[in-house]
């Protein structure tokens, strides 16, 4: 396919891109380009300026501190993620996630900011990113801005990089004893999914053990990830057992109207929505110390 | 809103191990630059939506599919194609050597990206497993075979490597 006629640029430096991206309302960030290509395909968008961080070395790099939390350039390949031993000790989600990407050949080209900034909801990362509390690291004309992952997916492909910005890093703070779940409903291995939940749990010593604090974040089911609020009430405070899981789990979809496709009706969409939510949390406590 | 032939890009880059300098308009996709400019037309374009797998090539020692990526993105790189394998007109590579041995194609259409997969899977695992085999097959749509004999023809080829 032919694609529309755009300019490119690849800038040498954050400032320089920044500043393409300043000076040409029209210009968007082409990073691994594994969506952004197909959209320029298919016409989809009128984009007058490629601007490409792929190789902006101040985008690319994976930092983890000694107490676990880490700082991820959003030009970060899943390949590399998923090769990162320090990442796996640390933040074990964030590779795992990486590694049942799509396909090899997308794995060495997309990132995660792309992902993140993409924005559809079935991206792999937006709900887990939620669950973590990340931050994302927006950088524009007068510097970077911290903006919670929770307030940067705004809805359906869209986010709080504004014109003139582009997400430079993502920052992840340390599980320092949490245990985390991450379970997808997938049509095949590695591809995209009809229901999934991610799952951040603390948990206190005692027998069973309580639920100190929990974060459940549904992907898929709205234009945005949602926390399952009802969920993480029930949970908060109480035994971490299977049975208050399963009750708590349970009430993970109510209330959600999630979308129907040719492969899956919105009701099973929601009550697999419960199925993940479940599995994740108990994933979660699992891995809690 | 930008014209064809407004701006073209310098690019340098090796394929097969012949250097290129050139240009190229940003929007020309790696593949087209790589058939049309090149002529070399063992990459094919199966879907060209970055679903098949058909246009796989190797960029510095990595499996991408050339129809996902621009040319002017290559530049600087180390592309290998299906041209690259084997030595002469006649002699093939190992891997070349096992799907023809093990029947691991039909129509042939998906085999140079298919045998390209292989070769990136066997440098980085020399001995996958079945399983190992298939997830790394993913990318790579195969509507004749079944796959059967694809994976038979991998581990063939991972075995005439060695231990």
């Amino acid at each position: 396919m032919l694609l529309a006629a755009t300019e490119y640029v690849r800038p040498a430096s954050l400032e320089e891109a920044l500043t393409a991206l300043r000076a040409n309302t029209g210009a968007r960030v082409l990073a691994g380009g594994q969506t952004l290509i197909n959209v320029l395909k298919h016409r989809a968008a009128s984009v007058d300026l490629l601007v490409d961080v792929s190789r902006l070395a101040e985008l690319r790099f994976i930092d983890v501190a000694a107490d676990g939390s880490a700082v991820i350039g959003a030009a970060t390949t899943y390949a590399e993620l998923e090769r990162s031993a320090e990442l796996r000790g640390a933040q074990p989600l964030i590779g795992e996630v990486a590694a049942g990407t799509v396909d090899r050949q997308v794995r060495v080209r997309g990132t995660i900011g792309g992902n993140a900034c993409f924005a559809d909801p079935s991206s792999n990362y937006p709900p887990l990113l939620v669950a973590l509390e990340a931050s994302m690291e927006i950088a524009g004309e007068s510097g970077t801005r911290s903006v919670p992952a929770s307030e940067f997916f705004l809805g359906l492909y869209r986010t709080a990089v504004g014109p003139g910005e582009l997400l430079r890093a993502i920052t992840l703070p340390a599980l320092d004893g949490a245990g985390v779940g991450y379970r997808s409903l997938q049509i095949a291995a590695d591809s995209w999914a009809l229901a999934r939940a991610v799952a951040w749990v603390r948990t206190a010593a005692g027998s069973p053990r309580t639920i100190e604090a929990v974060r459940v974040v549904l992907g898929c089911v709205a234009g945005a990830p949602v926390r399952a609020g009802a969920t993480e009430e029930l949970l908060a405070g109480g035994p971490a057992s299977e049975q208050a899981v399963s009750a708590a789990a349970a009430l993970a979809g109510e209330g959600l109207q999630p979308p129907s496709d040719v492969h899956a009706s919105s009701s099973y969409r929601r009550e697999m929505t419960a199925v993940m939510a479940k599995r994740a949390l108990l994933d979660a406590i699992g891995g809690a110390s | 809103m930008a014209t064809e032939g407004a701006t073209v890009h310098a690019i340098d880059l090796t394929v097969n191990g012949v250097a290129h300098s050139t240009t190229v308009p940003a929007r020309r996709l790696l593949v087209h630059f790589i058939r049309e400019t090149l002529g070399l037309r063992g990459t094919h374009i199966g879907c060209d939506t970055g679903n098949c797998g058909a246009c796989s090539v190797i960029c510095d020692g990595q499996l991408i599919k050339s129809c996902m990526m621009l040319a002017v993105q290559a530049d600087g790189c180390e592309i290998e194609t299906i041209e690259s394998l084997g030595e002469g007109p006649d002699g093939l590579d190992p891997i070349q050597e096992a799907f023809k041995e093990h029947h691991g194609l039909q129509c042939g259409y998906c085999t140079p990206g298919i045998v390209l997969n292989a070769k990136t899977l066997l440098a980085e695992n020399p001995h996958p497993s079945e399983a190992e085999i298939r997830r790394a097959l993913k990318g790579n749509i195969c509507r004749c075979t079944g796959y059967v004999n694809i994976i038979r023809s991998i581990e063939a080829a991972a075995g005439a490597q060695g231990a």
